[in-house]
C-alpha cells in the first residue's frame, strides 16, 4: 500500500459526474450490455480508480465518457455523463469534438501503437496544441518542447523531430501523456496506461502522473486490472465486474476492509499478500458476458460465498462502511448487521423499484436470455 | 542508418540484379535449343548461314591453308560480347521481323503505343480503384461499400481476353445497342486500330497546329480507352480491395483512436492520419502492376490491334528473332528495375521507419 497521504475530497462540484451509464452493443446475433448502471463522480484534483478483470467493461466506460463508442454500440436512454455541469450524452460528433481533448484527454493502453508511425512526435503534439490552444509555428514548437520536458524526456527539442519508432516504450507513453497535456484538460482518463510497460518504467509513469496532477489540479480516472497500481495512484476505487460496480470505497478502506467477495478474491490473488508458503489464490472461471439488465448476482457462479438467493435477487449497493466512510458494496450478504431475511428484503425492494422506473427493454432481453446461458 | 542512405543502398543493389538478369537472358537466348542464325536464314541455305552466324558473333572465320573455315566462338566470349553490347546500349538490329532495322528504330515505332496504353490503364487503376477502395474502407458495411466491393470482385474476376472481345463486340454494335455510334462519337475513330500518336513524337504540333494536335490527342485517347479499361480492370479491382483493407486496418488502429480522443476532426483524421498509412501497403501493388501494364499485354494489344511492345516481344520470340528478344528483354529488365527504384523511393518518402534498424 502507498505511504503517501491521501488527498481529501473537496466539497467542490464534481468535474465529471456519471449517472446510470448503460452501454449496449447490438450485433446480429445478440445484445451485449457492456456497462450496466454505472455511476460515479470525479472531483478536481482526485484520482478515481476503476479496477476489474479483462472484459469487465472498464475500457468501454472510458470510451463512453469520451464519446468514442461507435456503432453498433450505443448509450441507453437514462444514461447521463455531465462534465463541468454540461450533459455530454446526446451530443453530436462535432459538439463532442470540442469536449475531447479540450476538457477531457485520454491516455491509452498501448504506447507502442497510439502514436502515428509516419509523423514525428513533435508534429503530433503540435497538432493538439493547434487544435486546443491555437498555437502554430515557433510558439507551438516551444510549447511542445516544454511539454516533453515536463514529462521528463531529455533533449526535448531534438526529440520533437524524431519519429515514434525512435522512442522506447516508456518514452512513447510519456510522449502520449505530453500530447494529452497539450490539450490542457481538466480531466485525464488513463486506460491501463502502464500495462504494456515494465515495472520500473511503470513506477516512473505513475510518479509522473502524480506530479502532473499536483501541478495542474487535474482530475484523473485511472483504469487498470492491477490492484497494486490502484493502491499507488487512486484516492477512491470502484471495483467493476461484468459491467457493474460491485464495490466503491476509498483506497485504504478497500484494501483494509474489502467487503464484496469479488474484491476479497481479487486481493487474495495478488502475489505476496497472503502467507508466504500458501499457494496463490485465483478466481476460477471467466467474467460472463451480460446480455441485459441483471435479475441476479453476476458474480454468483464464481462466488465462494454464494447461496440460493444470489441467483434470484439482484444485489443493490448498500452502505458497508464505518460512520463517515463512503463505502458501498452490491452483495446480498450486506447489510450484515441485519438478519439475512431483512437484508434480502432490502435488495428485493430496490430491485422492484428499479424495474418499475423503466428499463423495460432490458426485461424483454432477459426473457430471451435466461441466466443459465450466461456462464 | 538514415532513410536516404538506405535508398542509396537499394539503388546500388540494382547493379548486381541487372547483371544477373542479363546473364539469365543470355542463357535463355544463346544456350537454348534455338539456333538464331538458322532461324534467320531459314533451312537449306548453308552458304548464307555462316555469314549470318559471323554477324551474330556465334562463329568466326579463320583461314586454314588458304581455305576459309568457320569455328564456333566459345560461349564465354559470346557472353562478354553480349553483356558489353547491351551495357554500352548497343542493342543491335532485328533480323527476322524487321530485317536490317536497328532495334532502336523498331522500339521507337512500337513503344509509344504500349506506353500510351500502359499510361491510361495505370491511370484508370489508380484513379478509380484506389478512391473506390478508400471510399469502401471509410464506409464499411454500407450499401456503397457492398456495391464497390462486389464490383471490385466482379471486375477483378473477368478475364482480359473475354472482356476485350465483349467490349469490342459491344462498341462495334453500339448503334444498334445504345442508339449512338461509338465510332462517330466526338472524333471519328475505328474500334480496333493502333492510335495515331503523331503528337507524341512531334510535340511542336501543339504550337504550330493546335487544332489538329488536340484532335489527334482526343482521338488517340478515345481509341486507347476501351483497351486501357480492359487492361487496367484487374489491377483496378486489386487496388480497390487492398485499398479497402488498408483503410479499414488503419482506421481501427490505436493512433486513429488517440487522434479522435485528441479532438482531431474527422476530415483531418482521414487525410492526415489514415491516408498516408493506408498508402504503405498499396505501393508495392501499384508498382508491380504498373510493370505488368506497361511491359506486357499481348492479348489486349492483339485484340485491339495495337501493335505495341508486348506483341512485338511475342512475335519476336515465336519467329526466332533472338537478337531482338534479347534486346527487348534488356529493356523490360531496365523498366522493372526503375519501377523497383521508384517503389523504394516512394517507401522512403512515405514511411519514416524505412531503413530503421534497432541496434
Amino acid at each position: 500500500m502507498s505511504q503517501q497521504p491521501r488527498r481529501q475530497r473537496t466539497a467542490s462540484e464534481p468535474v465529471l459526474s456519471v449517472e446510470n451509464l448503460r452501454t449496449e452493443f447490438h450485433t446480429d446475433k445478440e445484445v451485449i450490455r457492456a456497462i450496466d448502471d454505472v455511476s460515479f463522480d470525479v472531483h478536481p484534483g482526485e484520482t478515481v480508480g476503476i479496477v476489474g478483470e479483462s472484459g469487465s467493461g472498464k475500457s468501454v466506460t472510458a470510451r463512453s465518457i469520451m464519446g468514442l463508442v461507435d456503432d453498433p454500440g450505443r448509450l441507453l436512454d437514462g444514461s447521463s455523463i455531465r462534465f463541468r455541469g454540461e450533459e455530454l450524452v446526446g451530443k453530436t460528433e462535432d459538439e463532442y469534438r470540442d469536449v475531447r481533448g479540450d476538457g477531457i484527454a485520454m491516455v491509452f493502453q498501448d504506447p507502442l501503437s497510439s502514436l502515428n508511425p509516419v509523423y514525428t512526435v513533435g508534429n503530433q503534439i503540435k497538432e493538439a496544441l493547434k487544435l486546443h490552444q491555437g498555437l502554430t509555428g515557433k510558439a507551438a514548437t516551444d510549447r511542445a518542447a516544454e511539454l516533453l520536458k515536463a514529462v521528463s524526456i531529455p533533449d526535448a527539442r531534438r526529440r520533437l523531430t524524431e519519429y515514434p519508432h525512435q522512442f522506447s516504450g516508456g518514452m512513447r507513453q510519456r510522449a502520449v501523456i505530453a500530447m494529452a497535456l497539450a490539450c490542457d484538460p481538466d480531466l485525464l482518463i488513463c486506460d491501463e496506461p502502464t500495462t504494456a510497460l515494465d515495472v520500473t518504467i511503470q513506477a516512473q509513469i505513475l510518479e509522473l502522473l502524480n506530479d502532473i496532477q499536483d501541478a495542474e489540479d487535474l482530475a484523473i480516472v485511472f483504469i487498470t486490472h492491477d490492484m497494486g497500481v490502484i493502491a499507488q495512484v487512486a484516492d477512491r476505487v470502484n471495483v467493476m465486474y461484468a459491467g457493474e460496480f460491485v464495490e466503491k470505497a476509498p483506497v485504504e478502506e478497500l484494501f483494509a476492509n474489502p467487503r464484496h467477495p469479488y474484491t476479497q478474491s481479487l486481493l487474495e490473488s495478488i502475489p505476496g499478500r497472503g502467507d508466504a508458503d500458501e499457494r496463490l489464490q485465483s478466481i476460477e472461471g471467466d467474467v460472463p458476458t451480460p446480455h441485459g439488465a441483471a435479475t441476479y448476482c453476476r458474480f454468483a457462479p464464481r462466488c465462494p460465498k454464494a447461496f440460493d438467493e444470489c441467483d434470484a435477487i439482484h444485489p443493490a449497493h448498500v452502505d458497508v462502511g464505518e460512520e463517515d466512510v463512503e463505502h458501498t458494496a452490491a452483495c446480498l450478504l450486506y447489510p450484515d448487521d441485519l438478519p439475512q431475511e431483512e437484508a434480502l428484503a432490502i435488495h428485493q425492494e430496490r430491485q422492484t423499484e428499479a424495474e418499475r422506473t423503466g428499463d423495460g427493454d432490458a426485461q424483454l432481453v432477459d426473457e430471451n436470455t435466461p441466466p443459465e446461458e450466461e456462464q | 542508418m538514415s532513410r536516404w542512405k538506405y535508398f542509396l543502398q537499394r539503388l546500388v543493389l540494382t547493379v548486381p540484379i541487372l547483371l544477373l538478369a542479363m546473364s539469365i537472358v543470355f542463357l535463355i537466348v544463346r544456350a537454348g535449343p534455338l539456333d538464331p542464325a538458322r532461324a534467320i536464314v531459314g533451312m537449306g541455305n548453308p552458304a548464307g548461314y555462316h555469314d549470318v552466324a559471323v554477324d551474330l558473333g556465334i562463329e568466326r572465320a579463320v583461314r586454314v591453308d588458304g581455305e576459309v573455315r568457320y569455328v564456333d566462338v566459345p560461349l564465354w566470349q559470346q557472353y562478354v560480347d553480349f553483356m558489353a553490347g547491351l551495357l554500352t546500349l548497343d542493342l543491335g538490329q532485328s533480323w527476322v521481323i524487321y530485317p536490317e532495322t536497328s532495334v532502336y528504330e523498331v522500339i521507337a515505332l512500337r513503344a509509344p503505343r504500349t506506353l500510351w496504353l500502359g499510361f491510361w490503364s495505370v491511370l484508370i487503376a489508380l484513379f478509380v480503384g484506389i478512391p473506390l477502395g478508400f471510399y469502401a474502407g471509410l464506409n464499411p458495411n454500407t450499401w456503397g461499400d457492398y456495391t464497390a466491393s462486389f464490383g471490385g470482385i466482379v471486375w477483378r474476376a473477368m478475364p482480359n481476353f473475354w472482356l476485350a472481345v465483349i467490349l469490342v463486340a459491344v462498341l462495334s454494335n453500339s448503334q444498334q445497342l445504345f442508339g449512338f455510334s461509338w465510332q462517330q462519337l466526338v472524333v471519328p475513330t475505328n474500334v480496333v486500330t493502333a492510335p495515331n500518336l503523331g503528337f507524341l513524337t512531334d510535340p511542336g504540333m501543339f504550337l504550330s497546329d493546335p487544332g489538329r494536335a488536340f484532335n489527334q490527342l482526343l482521338g488517340a485517347t478515345k481509341q486507347i480507352l476501351p483497351a486501357a479499361i480492359v487492361l487496367g480492370s484487374s489491377s483496378m479491382g486489386n487496388e480497390m480491395r487492398i485499398g479497402r483493407t488498408a483503410v479499414l486496418e488503419t482506421i481501427n488502429s490505436n493512433y486513429v483512436e488517440t487522434a479522435r480522443a485528441k479532438g482531431v476532426s474527422a476530415r483531418s483524421i482521414v487525410w492526415k492520419h489514415v491516408f498516408r498509412n493506408a498508402l504503405i501497403p498499396l505501393i508495392p501493388i501499384i508498382t508491380a502492376e504498373a510493370f505488368l501494364l506497361i511491359g506486357g499485354s499481348v492479348i489486349v494489344e492483339y485484340i485491339f490491334a495495337i501493335n505495341g511492345l508486348g506483341q512485338l516481344f511475342f512475335t519476336a520470340a515465336t519467329k526466332g528473332d533472338l537478337p531482338l528478344v534479347g534486346s527487348l528483354a534488356f529493356i523490360f529488365i531496365l523498366l522493372t528495375l526503375s519501377l523497383n527504384v521508384l517503389q523504394d523511393f516512394l517507401y522512403t518518402i512515405i514511411d519514416p521507419r524505412v531503413g530503421y534498424e534497432e541496434n
